[in-house]
């Protein structure tokens, strides 16, 4: 299985509307996984699903170039056309014809490379009854829910037995329960095809539940690419910090030689103001924080903040407190606290962006 | 949709192959009158048995500019003409666009009503006189009548622009010294218009937009006859005459067939179809059509072909002026 | 009173953040934000924030909506004050329809098929396909009016046909074109307007066989709806005669006037502005009018504030459609205004070259001129204010009525049959009594009612059966003919944006805007000479009027096909591409099989129209090349009005049983393919 890589890929439109300037994709350098799960994740107008249409082969990029192993795919010059490259893509819409029966869609790849009969019977058949569709081989999409053609597309992807199996947020336009079984086949599905599979969402949590690789995007530059445990724990950079998980960005005054895994008597020093033994706190550049609720708990040694909201989630509330200096953080509680109490609590720890 | 295209293939193949020509074919310009056109076009083919005519009718002007059009691009479709008169026939003869052909029917027929040379041949006599409806006040007697104050805005007539026999019928009424162009000016400031055909004409009077007007004869006679409220009479001061002549245009892509077709209308048989339609027959030895009165009361008034061609674009540009018509 | 706590704290909590997405399928990637935004979506009385956010529809079709911007509390921001956050993810909001039901219907269909901003496929289509269609773009719209312009230039050189623009009678043919072009637009629009809003809008009954009655004077040749009023009004009206309602003898036809041309066009072009109308106000979310009414709007306010402000691109364009087909029109002036001595522009034209001379190529070619750049002015004004969006032709899921009329409903209804029955019903009669009377003049009793006309049209003259089978066979060759253009073009002009195809637009579009007349010249001059390769010279035969035809209708065949392909959803080809299908592969697969509705719909109305046409063939006919519309045109010149009213008759008939059949095959055929349905 050959390796994918994204070698400063640039993709400018031109003229765009008002308040937008510069290119969609600016300069993403990418090596995939061999059969790795890469998500893209980032905001809306981000530049990713520019990068996964690059990658198809819908767009051509205005510099940079893609190879797929010793074959390179697409840049500035060429471009080597979709129905060329082995690619499957789910799109968020399906994109199941409405014509055609669902063993009809799922059979299509292989009508067009010639592939009839019994061959064909067989092959649908197994992708049908991979995602557990057999019974619906000859309705029509129109009939099907939401997640009945999620599966029917999955089952067209299966069938052509692609080298790299797009995903253009497939589960957009699905319920939240509905979400949760998708994304077991969709690990399912990678287990068992072996592609590389390249998965673009503005959910983070979607992101880092069934990506490898997770890499952040915003205004169409690269942020950072790491693994989910790694790109949770340790972003790097405020649009990072912030689009990650939950937490709260606060900005504080750091000791330049203090690392960037902080702990509770820095971060109590910072805030407080107050000298401690680890040197000048209190002074020193100003630096972003991430402060992840789990890391804030109600401890009576702890420094007493004023509960601004809380909110009942059902397993805990949610907390929003204000720190002396005005700032806020999120917290995680057992118990309900009323508004505008003032509680002690510890922050574990830190992690400076 | 599947099986719409094949289907709709399949018709216009069928189409296309319908339109190749079967045996002999004739292609007729005519400013007759639509039925009559087809009655004559039915006759002469029920005598002609593998001679398949097609026609086009239009006023006698436009005709003749269509035809002009299609000699200019190059692609004369006619064979043969059958307009209303002669000084239209004798300027496209002087052009050199008629093939002579010397008809054994001519003998029957009087001098004056072919050409020497045998390029066009009278088939008819139709004159123009008056009709009015019969709810009018005044019953008019001769051309005089439609300038009196009782017919003010309630007389039409065809414009020469449209009709060849409205053009030698002005041409003729202003050789008359009582009338003149003076008459014309008359009647214009009397309220009278002038548009289109000869059937314009007549459906206005008939229908009692106007109650007077000037009309070929066979006409207003045929539709009296059918039970329209209107009278013909024929002006005392004397009637202008059109003779619908015939020709073969020297273009003609089907001369033999053309033959036919102009001995067929000066044949005893052609003619008699002439006068079941209504109209008097060119020919000698037949008997006028029902209604008209004797021929000896119709009193035609000559006409000089050749100061008729001459003067013909002058007479449109005066008549033009008076009633400015298009 | 959970219920009401709820939504007390739903407002509370709006007031902070006025325009949020209420969709309970939001999704953010910042987890803050998450918690407030479920409790607004609740609150389903701030609907109508989703319609500020973008309208949407809740009938459960797709409709556009752009990404909502989610705004942070106000307690959020102004602890994060100073500090840069990124910008805050957008709430997306496109929503495909459960359909969990088994109903079924052409709103399924409509779940494939969504509005789209820029297709950005620009590596696709094959080399050949630009090639093909630019070629016949080229021979169909570039080349007749090439020869127009050269021509022209040559005549105005020449100097005697430039004298053809200092003739008093060229102004007074322009003055009245204009004239009677403008008053037939107001009166467009007061009609088509009035039908418009009322069908769209209130709960009247019978819309459809309101909708189907009021498409008629579209599908009626101009020149039958002419003869048609003349029969009914003044004293020559059988109709009236038979009434005993005549005027007295003498009084003058009052439709023979330049206000009888402009209230006939009006009554012709009413059912354009009628669409465009109905199409603009489809595009209008209901909730738009709800929410008015919910702020305490009276149905009149709603109306004035607005429905009328967002219906006015929609006037405009209608007006301006009517402007322009009323200056075009042919067949109304040519029976009304030539008995009156009254020209407009086109019927100048005929009657130049009905007196053909030796400057009349210049000449008429100089007035074409003239009339193609009023069309052409009155284009781009519409262009102008539409900014490119199209109405005609395409009627779509409308507005869904959103006024009772209660005790006004009769008198509206009243209103609307009435004006139907005078507009429509009236003068068709007139058509039948005068097609029935043996002779001019004979008022129609039973005694008196002869089928001699009829006779006389069916089977002894030749020249209608040979028209007719000329009309059928031009109409057919053409709808076809212009189907197998249509589709590649309009899959290009879809695929591509830019210049290119914005220019190949324009140029197929002239044609159509262009009067018939025009065209028809421009098609003599380019083809009166024999042909280059092959000698043969096309002129007076069919085949001029076949090219003229596809060159003039065109844009009418394109605009169903192309709306189609620019409302299919391109991952529909995407994925097709990706299966590994080429370009024919996945035309023939997938495309095709998609558009053939609307592809049925343009040759549906290709037919209709081009059978009844009149002023393209009223130039290019000649002998066994009579059409229908000139056939009926020149029985009534000629004099045989019967002859012509019974022909009229029948073609009316025909176009009646063909709606008829369509309307019954409706039910097989997707939304918008028959403009009178919503």
């Amino acid at each position: 299985m050959a390796q994918l890589i994204l070698n400063h890929l640039t993709k400018d439109f031109g003229a765009k509307g008002p308040g937008e300037g510069g290119p969609a994709v600016s300069d993403v350098s990418l090596t995939l996984r061999k059969q790795g799960f890469l998500a893209l994740l980032g905001p809306s107008g981000c530049g990713k699903t520019t990068v996964l249409r690059m990658i198809a082969g819908f767009e051509q990029p205005t510099d940079g170039s893609i190879e797929f192993g010793e074959c390179r795919l697409s840049d500035a010059v060429r471009v080597l056309p979709p129905e060329k490259r082995n690619m499957a893509m789910v799109f968020q819409s399906y994109a199941l014809w409405p014509h055609m029966t669902v063993a009809e869609n799922v059979g299509y790849p292989l009508k067009v490379r010639r592939i009839s009969g019994e061959a064909w019977r067989s092959r649908v058949a197994e992708a049908l009854s991979l995602v557990r569709l057999t019974a619906y081989a000859d309705r029509r999409p129109s009939a099907l829910s939401g997640g009945q053609r999620q599966r029917v597309a999955l089952a067209r992807c299966l069938v052509q037995q692609p080298d790299i199996v797009l995903l253009d947020e497939p589960l957009a336009n699905l319920d939240q329960h509905l979400r949760k079984a998708m994304e077991e086949t969709f690990r399912a599905f990678h287990e068992r095809s072996g592609a590389t599979m390249i998965y673009v969402t503005h959910d983070q949590a979607e992101a880092m539940a069934l990506a490898t690789d997770v890499a952040v995007m915003s205004e169409g530059k690269l942020l950072q690419v790491a693994p989910p445990a790694d790109i949770y724990a340790r972003p790097e950079g405020r649009v990072v910090g912030s689009l990650i998980g939950r937490g709260a960005i606060v900005r504080l005054r750091l000791p330049e030689k203090a690392g960037r895994q902080l702990d509770w008597p820095l971060l109590q020093a910072a805030l407080a103001g107050r000298r401690s033994g680890h040197g000048h706190a209190g002074e020193g550049p100003l630096s972003d924080v991430l402060i992840r609720p789990e890391q804030v708990h109600p401890d009576s040694g702890g420094m007493p903040m004023r509960v601004l909201s809380s909110v009942f989630e059902g397993e805990r509330s949610a907390l929003t407190l204000a720190l002396p200096d005005g700032q806020s953080l999120k917290a995680y509680s057992n118990k309900a606290f009323c508004h505008g109490t003032e509680v002690p609590f510890v922050i574990s720890g830190g992690w400076r962006l | 949709m599947k099986t719409l295209l094949p289907a709709v293939a399949a018709a216009l193949v069928a189409g296309l192959l319908s339109t190749a020509a079967l045996a002999e074919s004739l292609v007729l310009y005519t400013s007759q009158p639509n039925e009559d056109a087809q009655a004559t076009v039915d006759a002469f083919e029920a005598a002609n048995p593998g001679v398949e005519v097609e026609w086009v009718r239009e006023g006698t002007t436009k005709i003749m500019a269509k035809l002009m059009a299609e000699i200019e691009a190059g692609n004369p479709v006619a064979d043969v003409l059958l307009i209303a008169d002669t000084v239209t026939m004798q300027r496209l003869k002087e052009a050199g666009q008629l093939m002579p052909y010397k008809s054994p029917e001519a003998s029957a027929f009087e001098a004056s009503l072919f050409d020497p040379d045998g390029t066009y041949y009278s088939t008819k006599m139709i004159t123009t006189g008056i009709i009015y409806n019969t709810s009018a006040a005044m019953k008019p007697a001769g051309w005089e009548d439609l300038a009196k104050p009782e017919a003010k805005g309630l007389v039409t007539m065809p414009s020469p622009l449209t009709s060849g026999a409205a053009l030698i019928h002005a041409q003729t009424l202003a050789g008359i010294g009582a009338l003149g162009w003076d008459y014309y000016e008359a009647l214009a400031e009397n309220g009278a218009t002038a548009a289109g055909g000869n059937g314009g004409v007549l459906k206005s009077v008939a229908t009692g937009e106007k109650a007077y007007g000037m009309v070929v004869d066979f006409m207003a006679i045929r539709e009296k006859a059918k039970g329209a409220p209107v009278e013909f009479v024929f002006p005392a001061e004397g009637v202008s005459a059109v003779t619908e002549p015939v020709a073969i245009l020297r273009t003609a892509k089907n001369p033999d067939a053309a033959k036919k077709f102009v001995d067929f209308l000066l044949s005893e048989e052609g003619q008699q179809v002439a006068v079941t339609m209504g109209y008097i027959p060119a020919r000698n030895g037949l008997a006028l059509p029902e209604g008209f009165p004797a021929r000896e009361v119709v009193k035609v008034l000559p006409v000089d072909a050749a100061a008729a061609v001459k003067n013909s674009d002058a007479d449109l540009k005066t008549f033009s002026g008076i009633f400015g018509t298009n | 009173m959970r219920v009401s706590d709820e939504i007390a704290r739903g407002r509370r909590k709006a007031t902070h953040a006025p325009a949020v997405d209420t969709d309970a399928e939001v999704r953010s990637g910042s987890r803050m934000l998450e918690r407030p935004l479920r409790v607004l979506a609740k609150a389903r009385c701030w609907q109508w924030l989703r319609l500020a956010s973008g309208g949407a529809k809740d009938d459960g079709s797709e409709g556009e909506r752009g990404p909502a911007r989610v705004r942070l509390p106000k307690e959020l921001t102004r602890a994060l004050r100073g500090f840069d956050l990124p910008p805050p993810p957008y709430a997306d909001e496109v929503r495909v329809p459960e359909t969990r039901s088994a109903k079924a219907g052409p709103r399924r269909r409509s779940s494939y098929f969504r509005f789209r901003g820029k297709r950005m496929s620009g590596v696709g289509e094959p080399a050949w396909l630009l090639a093909f269609v630019c070629g016949a773009v080229f021979l169909l719209s570039v080349l007749p009016l090439i020869h127009l312009g050269w021509a022209g230039l040559k005549g105005l050189e020449g100097g005697e046909a430039a004298s053809v623009l200092l003739e008093a009678a060229t102004f007074a043919a322009l003055r009245n074109t204009l004239v009677a072009a403008a008053g037939g637009m107001v009166i467009s629009l007061v009609v088509g307007a009035l039908f418009a809003f009322v069908v769209a809008l209130t709960d009247i009954r019978g819309k459809l066989a309101l909708s189907f009655a009021f498409m008629l004077p579209m599908m009626i040749p101009p020149q039958v709806t002419a003869l048609a009023w003349v029969e009914m009004s003044g004293p020559s009206s059988p109709l009236l005669k038979t009434l005993g309602l005549a005027p007295p003898l003498g009084s003058p036809q009052p439709l023979y006037s330049l206000a009888g041309i402009a209230l006939l066009l009006g009554v012709q072009h009413a059912p354009l502005v009628f669409l465009a109308i109905k199409a603009g106000l489809a595009t209008h979310p209901r909730d738009g009018v709800e929410a008015a009414r919910l702020s305490g709007a009276s149905p009149w306010r709603v109306f004035r504030d607005i429905v009328l402000p967002l219906a006015c691109p929609a006037l405009i364009a209608g007006g301006a459609i009517a402007f322009i087909s009323g200056i075009g029109n042919f067949g109304i002036p040519a029976i009304l205004g030539i008995p009156a001595s009254i020209e407009t522009l086109p019927t100048l034209i005929f009657a130049k070259f009905a007196s053909f001379g030796s400057s009349t190529f210049g000449e008429i070619a100089v007035l074409s001129t003239i009339i193609a750049s009023i069309s052409a002015g009155g284009l781009l004004l519409q262009q102008r204010a539409l900014k490119g969006r199209d109405y005609r032709l395409i009627g779509l899921t409308g507005a869904r009525a959103a006024f009772t009329l209660g005790r006004l409903r009769i008198a509206v209804e009243t209103l609307l049959w009435g004006t139907l029955a005078l507009v429509l019903v009236a003068p068709l009669l007139a058509l039948v009594a005068s097609s029935l009377v043996p002779a001019y003049g004979v008022p129609l009793t039973l005694h008196t009612v002869s089928l001699q006309a009829y006779g006389e049209v069916l089977f002894r003259q030749t020249v209608t059966l040979t028209a007719l089978k000329n009309s059928v066979f031009l109409a057919s060759a053409a709808a076809v003919g212009l189907l197998v253009i249509a589709l590649p073009a309009g899959y290009l002009l879809a695929a591509r944006r830019g210049r290119v195809a914005n220019l190949l637009a324009i140029l197929i579009e002239i044609p159509y805007a262009l009067p018939g007349i025009v065209l028809a010249v421009a098609f003599i001059l380019a083809f009166a000479a024999p042909l280059p390769v092959i000698g043969v010279s096309i002129y007076g035969t069919i085949w001029i009027i076949l090219a003229a035809y596809l060159s003039s209708f065109f844009a009418v065949s394109l605009k169903p096909v192309m709306s189609a392909f620019l409302q299919m959803d391109p991952s529909l080809e995407e994925a097709a591409r990706l299966a590994g299908a080429g370009f024919l592969r996945r035309m023939r697969d997938v495309l095709l099989p998609l558009v053939a509705p609307a592809a049925g719909a343009s040759v549906i109305l290709v037919f209709l129209i081009a059978a009844n046409e009149l002023t393209v063939s009223a130039l290019l006919w000649s002998a066994g090349t009579q059409t229908l519309g000139v056939a009926i045109f020149n029985l009534d010149d000629s004099g045989s009005s019967n002859l012509a009213s019974a022909l009229s008759v029948l073609v009316v008939a025909v176009v009646i049983g063909l709606m008829a059949t369509l309307e019954v095959l409706a039910k097989y055929l997707p939304e918008g393919v028959l403009p009178w349905r919503n």
